[in-house]
């Protein structure tokens, strides 16, 4: 795949001197779904402008298509938005909302009418072209900026927060919308959000930011599995950290007990991070279990409870079960070597890959 | 970044043609000539006429009395009429009420003299401070009620219910659920009805007689006779205490937070 | 309770009936009296004579003039105002002359138009000059112009600010241009701040007497000099009210059409 979009060294400081933006390097490829995640102030949302053209870097380079597009007006780029409120034209119908851009292409009306209809289609708005806009709902506003930008047939499709403002039901619609649009059409969609969830059901790819830095990308289950640090591990997913220390490959010592894990290429003696995700700790019984631990709290949250569990060593542990244990007892905690995932202080995604290849080089 | 510096520029001229006039007024009142084509040399002599001038000193107390006293009246009569018709249920008398309110706002100030100097003449009332003080109280209600009704359609009359059932009387909910809520409206009220009656020249003209004038129209019979420096150093005076007033306006609102400081 | 409603409607309700009904009932009353009783001579007069009708189309005609140059001068003011930094302040420098009497500026136009004032001054610089200024119809809409200013500019600026930056945004994201962006999204979004804006300077220019008095020359070229003049010099009452009511008709008639051309936004259904 061709990539489309480049980053390089990107920095954005405001005139109040607050740094947004530290040295942001991305490469976006063509017919990809990403998110970029992070929470609010992390920088995700100016990225996105700054590649919209709303806004310009006060370093760095922006590539479109292999162009230098870093001061090009946002009017002259390939890309369009679907904006966090929408920011549909109030004076106009939803009809002269998704044909606006078209019509200032000067095509042909035909044209236009039939790519607004078929744009509509595709949002099953079908028979709302001569609807006002405050006569719609939200989720309704949506799509029709989703469809004015569309209907522009832009390469790059971005989206900021576009979902936040629907309920929890209409989301989900909208996420499995959403993507099968990006399927169809095969273009580029980068979506901006904080909704952890949200970017791992959706993305081909995640970039993970925090105070104006990639703290790390990959595909959904990559950055949900081996998380390169504590922040990345607490913002995706409930996590169990741990503070351990490094037998040697393969081994790793936490909760003053020796455990066998996956992870090699440290250092022995070395302090460390353990992840052990909840969903991957198993109840058993005390005997067959790894670790000792008592009940100390459980709560029923639909598809699952939500157990918390003190061990001998008074660490506090959330568990993920399908099945309901009492408040007060015993039990063992069972998990595999591969449910372990250590994690080095400091160590940056690139470090991070390249000691994985080192002993997983053979695979 | 050039398209800043020429809209910097647009910002500047515009704020210069506003301001040309009262610097020239004030510039000459420094002048020791009798004109504003040529200055003289420096001097304090039109201050000097001015603080000697029993009679414009007293019109203008009479025309800040007649301010302070009318848009106290109008703020009263328009409050009272704005939380009336907020609560009338009606929409159609309720819009009548309001088109009714309107019209002294649509109206050119000379219909509205014109027609005042009528109305006192019919009613047989002698034309002179009370004529000026009615008219200026009638004109400045409207602006009052659109300035509170705002507020009262705002106001969220849960508390109200709140505030019974909390066993609050009457006269408790008003003055001291209502009238909080509402009190930036009143003031903005009254304080609009207070520039409506310091700026008014029109009204006043038509209905004041030989007893009373205010400054607007001192000044236009003096202005009609020519350039008199007097009037500069009025004007610098004026200026100057409008500054002190804005400026302290200006610190009280910023300071008590960042919603004030909207000044129309 | 519903009796103390009563009694805060009262004041307001006299009010009502006295300075508003009244004096309209009482002018239409005057136009069409005189000594002897009810009469149509006033407004046969007025229909009849060449100089009224000319005086009622110059005065929309000034009114005009002036509302266009302070639009002309407002708009972008208010746009450059609305993405300055330290809006409230540059927004109070705009206020800040509303306040000095409008005499007071008026006067001093007299002597900066005057024929060694600052223009006269200026112009010779150039070797041009020194030229008749005061007292000529430009002077007296320039002054106009240079009074409604403020009252122009705020309405619009409100209207400005009130646009969501997003939707200015979206237009430039969907390829407009400065232009385009200002032609399609920015003026109809702000429309009700610009008739706001010539509302509250068009009626107000029919009355501006005392500019004709003092700028224009004292000459009667507006109907709102001359109700002055019927009123105060000739008092003609009769002939005063029979043009007050004539005014007051053709304001009638100019803000139906404004408020309804407004209110009657174009639905424009397209077929699929």
């Amino acid at each position: 795949m061709s990539n489309i979009i480049k980053l390089e060294h990107v920095k954005k400081q405001y005139d109040d001197g607050f740094v947004a933006l530290k040295d942001i390097n991305i490469t976006i490829e063509s017919g990809k779904f990403y998110s970029l995640l992070g929470p609010s102030g992390s920088g995700k949302t100016t990225i996105l402008r700054i590649i919209a053209g709303f806004s310009e870097p006060t370093e760095g380079r922006v590539l479109f298509d292999g162009q230098d597009i870093t001061h090009l007006d946002a009017s002259k780029r390939q890309l369009n938005t679907v904006f966090q409120n929408y920011a549909l034209f109030p004076h106009m119908n939803v009809y002269d909302n998704v044909a606006f851009g078209l019509q200032l292409k000067k095509k042909e009306k035909n044209e236009i009418k039939k790519a607004v209809k078929d744009a509509l289609h595709m949002v099953q708005l079908d028979g709302f072209a001569n609807r006002e806009i405050a006569e719609l709902s939200g989720g309704q506003q949506q799509r029709v900026a989703i469809a004015r930008a569309l209907v522009n047939e832009p390469k790059v499709l971005l989206l900021d927060e576009s979902l936040s403002a629907l309920d929890k039901r209409l989301r989900k619609d909208m996420q499995f919308e959403l993507r099968e649009i990006q399927k169809k059409l095969g273009i580029t969609f980068i979506f901006v959000t904080h909704d952890q969830e949200e970017a791992l059901a959706m993305s081909d790819e995640i970039f993970v930011l925090n105070e104006g830095k990639i703290q790390q990308s990959g595909s959904p289950v990559d950055i949900y599995d081996e998380p390169v640090n504590d922040f990345v591990a607490r913002f995706i997913g409930d996590s169990n950290i741990l503070n351990g220390r490094m037998v040697k490959d393969f081994e790793v010592e936490f909760g003053n007990h020796t455990f066998e894990c996956a992870d090699a290429g440290i250092k022995p003696g070395e302090r460390v991070e353990v992840v052990l995700r909840p969903e991957d700790l198993d109840i058993t019984s005390v005997d067959k279990g790894k670790l000792h631990v008592r009940v100390e709290s459980q709560l029923f949250l639909g598809d699952h409870f939500e157990i918390k569990a003190i061990d001998t060593d008074e660490n506090e542990w959330l568990i993920h079960s399908t099945n309901s244990t009492k408040v007060g007892k015993e039990v063992g905690l069972y998990f595999d070597p591969e449910d372990i995932h250590v994690m080095r202080f400091g160590e940056s995604e690139a470090e991070f890959d390249k000691r994985l290849e080192s002993y997983e080089g053979g695979d | 970044m050039k398209r800043i510096k020429w809209s910097r520029l647009y910002i500047a001229l515009v704020l210069i043609i506003l301001y040309i006039p009262i610097f020239y007024l004030v510039y000459y009142s420094f002048s020791s000539g009798q004109n504003m084509d040529r200055f003289g040399h420096f001097t304090w002599v039109h201050y000097q006429e001015l603080l000697a001038d029993s009679r414009l000193l007293a019109i203008f107390l009479e025309t800040i009395l007649l301010a302070l006293l009318s848009s106290l009246v109008a703020t009263l009569i328009g409050t009272l009429g704005a939380i009336a018709v907020s609560q009338i249920k009606n929409k159609k008398i309720k819009q009548l009420l309001l088109t009714l309110n309107n019209v002294l706002m649509v109206s050119p100030d000379v219909i509205i003299g014109a027609s005042f100097l009528i109305f006192f003449t019919a009613l047989g009332i002698g034309l002179g401070f009370g004529s000026v003080l009615l008219s200026h109280i009638a004109f400045s209600i409207p602006i009052v009620v659109l300035m509170v009704l705002p507020r009262l359609n705002e106001f969220d009359y849960s508390l109200v219910d709140a505030a019974r059932d909390l066993g609050a009387s009457n006269w408790q909910v008003f003055s001291k659920i209502m009238l909080p809520g509402i009190t930036p409206g009143i003031l903005s009220g009254f304080f609009m009805a207070l520039t409506y009656s310091l700026d008014d020249f029109a009204v006043t003209f038509f209905v004041t007689g030989n007893g009373f004038t205010t400054l607007s129209v001192e000044i236009y019979s003096r202005a009609r006779q020519g350039i008199n420096l007097e009037i500069n150093a009025l004007s610098t005076i004026m200026f100057i205490l409008v500054m002190i007033i804005v400026i302290g306006y200006y610190f009280i609102s910023s300071r008590s937070g960042k919603k004030g400081g909207r000044l129309l | 309770m519903k009796k103390r409603k009563l009694i805060f409607l009262v004041p307001y309700l006299a009010w009502i009936a006295l300075f508003v009904i009244m004096p309209i009932i009482l002018i239409t009353v005057y136009a069409f009296r005189d000594e002897h009783g009810f009469t149509l001579s006033n407004f046969s007069q007025f229909f009849t004579n060449g100089t009224f009708l000319r005086m009622t189309l110059n005065s929309f005609w000034y009114a005009f003039l002036i509302t266009a140059l302070t639009l002309l001068i407002s708009y972008p003011t208010a746009y450059i105002l609305s993405r300055m930094k330290n809006q409230q302040f540059w927004l109070l420098l705009i206020i800040l002359p509303t306040w000095i009497n409008l005499l007071l500026k008026a006067y001093a136009f007299i002597g900066i138009f005057g024929k060694g004032g600052l223009v006269n001054s200026f112009l010779g610089l150039f070797g041009i000059g020194p030229a008749n200024i005061l007292f000529t119809n430009a002077a007296f809409i320039f002054v106009a112009a240079y009074i409604e200013l403020p009252f122009m500019i705020l309405p619009i600026y409100n209207a400005i600010c009130d646009v969501d930056p997003a939707v200015m945004q979206a237009a430039s994201d969907l390829g407009a241009n400065k232009w385009q962006a200002f032609k399609r999204v920015l003026w109809p979004l702000s429309k009700s701040g610009v008739q706001a804006g010539i509302e509250a300077v068009f009626i107000p220019s029919l009355s501006l007497f005392m500019l004709t008095r003092l700028i224009g020359g004292n000459r009667v070229i507006t109907l709102g000099t001359a109700i002055e003049e019927y009123f105060m010099t000739t008092m003609n009452w009769s002939m005063g009210s029979t043009i007050g009511v004539v005014l007051i008709f053709l304001m009638i008639i100019v803000m139906i059409s404004t408020s309804s051309s407004a209110s009657r936004r174009k639905k424009r259904e397209v077929k699929l």
